[in-house]
């Protein structure tokens, strides 16, 4: 008995600290599960290169909501602000026949602007955040009604569907590939020289070699699969700049570790002259401009603008988050993760939609495996504080 | 006295976590009407010992024999020990403010009528006789906890216990947030129960409390059992002596130093209570401090000392008016920030939850208020805030294993060298500290007033905010 506790014990510090490994392991075996399912067909290069565009969206929602989450908040309205968002570039684009591009950066910009109305209503006029995001919610989606009489505006202009229908061109996209390659192995060997002054135990070398390869591997392999679709999908590689964006914010800057601080202790970090409300004022309208990127890229991907486009956006993104590790309670998560969470959902539905599970069905499951992923994080976590 | 049998006996206590040993061969034994003060500096153990003691370690992770009553007593939880007759009262108070007192003296452990339903007027009446027990009397069982003070709530989390009936009350830290006055109506009532042949453990940093209260005083030391014996044969410094295991000649490393100009003023500061915004918890109150001097800010619980604090560095939640000059210029605090801008920086009282925070590592957390300095533009050098940190862990003798650890994981006095340095990292010009001792041990007190009077050598002006500043007016 006494073995079997230790063992079990043994187990838990072995997930909580190899979390990613966990959380890409239960990755694989969804994917394995769906594979056999499908006879191979989930992972044909054509199904990969359709899942990764799937994802991109819920991966940039998840992007933001992973800043609004490790500082506290929560932001229920993304959802109907990507579908708002959506809308106003069709709108743009199609009613009044601006050009793509200013539509594009105006969009940007009312994005983030409603997402700072969204801070601002939090922080300043101090409504809780999840009030905020509830009237946002019905009121953006009303908006967006409103404002489309809602029909479906189509079609858009080729260049605006481009950002979602075009792909990277092969070459371009192996040179990329490289480029990651290489910066992974500078940022590993920054960190075991980091992780050396530090003090921290520095991993043994075969372990950091295994682990550049794994991802060397991954770059590798997914430039090949998808090359042989069309290319890597222009919406994926905005959603990869983006992580790499999100990853150096949350990473290495003031405001970064700022959103950490406010989100473990607000108090403490308001005493340490930390501007609680300027950082949440940035973490919200960094939400806002990812809701534009989400709903250009829904409008382009679709060629039109919907007005039911982006309805339970914010819950996948949310579940994304946690899926991916992100504490509920505020003040710790990782920008990777709520991705791999991001990636989880999507595969969901990309594989029950080819094994032509019914869609009630697919609430279900992805509901049960929401809970189920919260649970085994909490569970493995060392000690309740 | 106590002819009787132990109530209550731990023998050779050993719990290990992975292989680290925090508790090696405890033994300690109370019987009933005894009080033992339970002695021990920050990281000594005496958490871990209460946890086994109240069963929040089961029966089977530890080592070693706990015997009730002569029988051995296998708690898989703390409701087995509780049921046994074993209470513990925590340093935070366990009350839930909105409940009535009665409700909170009951929960969970309400006396019912059929159909679940609760039986207020018996538990109002037995609610008022356990508070008269206590000296209580003019308390309204019906009325919510919050309406009363830290005080009285603290004698209602004992009501509680009794209602249990319970037999070995565990005080843990029981006065850090009393005023004197209810301190002394605290140990009376302490007096009460053993008199009544209710046993107690008294664990307290408060040397004076313990050799008022305990009639025996056990001594722990990393882990290990150190000494026992009868309070009449031991003075103060022979306990701090068996605590830190070497004598402390000094317990205040004062120096002489001149004081220079006035640097911080605050005048007719003026707050009102944030929930009562008639009632005034600062009148007109008015201070100077001049360079390099240390200033003593005495008050009880309740006078206004943090208000008073707070106000001047633009954190007070309610409503204040007062005039803040730094270095002869008056200035506008409206944040926080505000005040660390003018070199004006404040260790709160609260090192839980104004202090640390609690996810992040000892080095983020050291360079939290400071971190812009490190940065180039908005990227954060980890080079030279790595060099910054490592320099204060040495300087404070910070006990952590490694500055990437969660501070949570440090012992209370590590955590407020590290909230000290904190705000000392950012060169300020006067220093507040709020009660920056509070529930620190002795070697970590005597490294705490050291870098104050280090500060205060270079010029740092600091006022003190103490319930008990008698040894410190200067």
């Amino acid at each position: 008995m006494t073995n079997m506790k230790i063992s079990s014990s043994e187990l838990r510090l072995l997930f909580a600290r190899h979390k990613l490994l966990a959380m890409l392991l239960a990755l694989a075996l969804i994917w394995l599960f769906f594979w056999h399912q499908t006879n191979g067909g989930f992972l044909r290069p054509n199904s990969i290169s359709n899942l990764l565009l799937q994802m991109s969206v819920t991966g940039m929602l998840a992007c933001g909501m992973v800043l609004i989450i490790i500082a506290g908040e929560i932001d229920l309205s993304v959802g109907s602000l990507l579908g708002l968002l959506g809308g106003l570039v069709a709108i743009l684009t199609v009613n009044l026949g601006w050009n793509t591009w200013l539509s594009v950066a105006v969009v940007l910009a009312a994005g983030a602007a409603l997402g700072l109305i969204n801070g601002a209503l939090t922080t300043r006029l101090r409504v809780p955040s999840f009030i905020v995001g509830l009237g946002g919610m019905l009121a953006y989606r009303g908006l967006l009604q409103l404002s489309t009489d809602s029909v479906t505006i189509a079609p858009v202009p080729d260049d605006l569907g481009a950002i979602a229908q075009a792909f990277v061109p092969p070459g371009l996209s192996w040179g990329i590939a490289v480029l990651i390659i290489v910066l992974t192995c500078c940022l590993t060997l920054a960190r075991r020289r980091r992780h050396h002054r530090l003090g921290l135990k520095v991993p043994p070398r075969w372990m950091d070699a295994l682990k550049v390869g794994a991802i060397g591997a991954t770059a590798i392999g997914f430039v090949m699969v998808l090359n042989q679709a069309y290319g890597v999908p222009l919406p994926v590689l905005i959603l990869l700049a983006l992580l790499g964006v999100f990853s150096w914010i949350t990473n290495q800057t003031v405001f970064g570790r700022h959103i950490y601080a406010v989100g473990g202790n607000v108090e403490a970090s308001r005493l340490s002259g930390v501007n609680v409300m300027r950082v949440k004022l940035l973490v919200f309208m960094l939400m806002g401009l990812m809701c534009a990127f989400a709903g250009i890229v829904t409008t382009a991907r679709a060629a039109a603008g919907s007005p039911s486009a982006g309805i339970g956006g914010e819950l996948d993104a949310i579940a994304a988050c946690f899926i991916g590790g992100t504490s509920m309670r505020g003040g710790s998560g990782t920008v990777y993760g709520a991705l791999i969470g991001a990636l989880v959902m999507a595969s969901l539905d990309n594989g029950m939609q080819q094994m032509n599970v019914d869609t009630s069905w697919q609430m279900i499951v992805k509901g049960a495996v929401l809970v189920l992923a919260v649970w085994i994080d909490v569970a493995t976590r060392s000690e309740r504080t | 006295m106590f002819s009787q049998q132990p109530l209550f006996e731990m023998r050779d206590i050993v719990k290990e976590f992975s292989g680290v040993p925090a508790l090696s061969g405890i033994n300690l034994s109370v019987r009933p009407g005894e009080c033992l003060g339970l002695c021990g500096e920050n990281g000594a153990g005496k958490s871990t010992l209460m946890k086994v003691l109240s069963g929040v370690y089961p029966y089977d992770s530890y080592c070693g024999q706990i015997l009730w009553e002569g029988e051995e007593l296998r708690s898989r939880s703390t409701s087995d020990s509780e049921r046994a007759g074993i209470v513990i009262l925590h340093q935070e108070l366990m009350l839930v403010q909105q409940l009535s007192v009665t409700e909170n003296i009951f929960l969970g452990n309400e006396m019912r009528l059929s159909c679940g339903r609760m039986n207020y007027p018996a538990m109002h009446q037995r609610a008022a006789e356990l508070l008269a027990r206590l000296k209580l009397t003019d308390v309204n069982v019906a009325a919510p906890v919050m309406n009363y003070g830290n005080g009285h709530q603290q004698l209602f989390e004992i009501a509680r216990a009794l209602a249990k009936e319970a037999r070995l009350l565990i005080f843990d830290e029981p006065t850090s947030s009393l005023s004197a006055k209810e301190i002394e109506v605290l140990l009376s009532i302490i007096d009460d129960l053993k008199r009544a042949g209710v046993a107690c453990i008294y664990i307290s940093h408060k040397l004076d409390e313990v050799m008022r209260v305990c009639d025996t005083i056990t001594v722990i030391r990393d882990g290990k059992h150190i000494a026992t014996h009868p309070v009449a044969t031991l003075d103060e410094n022979g306990i701090i002596g068996l605590m830190v295991g070497r004598a402390l000649e000094a317990r205040f490393p004062r120096t002489e130093r001149q004081v220079g100009a006035v640097v911080l003023e605050a005048r007719d500061v003026s707050c009102w209570d944030v929930t009562n915004p008639q009632r005034k918890r600062v009148d007109n109150a008015s201070l100077q401090v001049r360079a390099g001097e240390i200033l003593g800010i005495a008050g009880l619980v309740g006078a206004g000392r943090t208000e008073f604090m707070s106000a001047i560095y633009g954190a007070y939640a309610g409503r204040s008016v007062g005039e803040v000059w730094v270095a002869g210029q008056v200035v506008h605090i409206a944040f926080p920030a505000d005040a660390i801008a003018h070199g004006l920086c404040l260790v709160p009282e609260d090192r839980k939850r104004h202090g640390i925070v609690p996810q992040m590592s000892v080095a983020e957390n050291i360079t939290l208020a400071s971190l812009s300095d490190y940065a180039r533009i908005v990227r954060v050098d980890s080079d030279s805030e790595l060099a910054t940190v490592e320099r204060e862990i040495a300087r404070l003798r910070i006990k952590t294993a490694s500055p990437g650890l969660p501070v949570a994981s440090l012992s209370g006095g590590n955590q407020q060298k590290v909230v000290l340095s904190k705000m000392a990292l950012k060169t300020p010009k006067v220093l507040i500290l709020d009660e920056p001792t509070r529930g620190v041990d002795i070697g970590a007190k005597y490294d705490i007033y050291k870098m104050i009077f280090d500060l205060a050598d270079r010029g740092v002006a600091s006022s003190w905010c103490l319930q008990n500043c008698l040894r410190f007016s200067v």
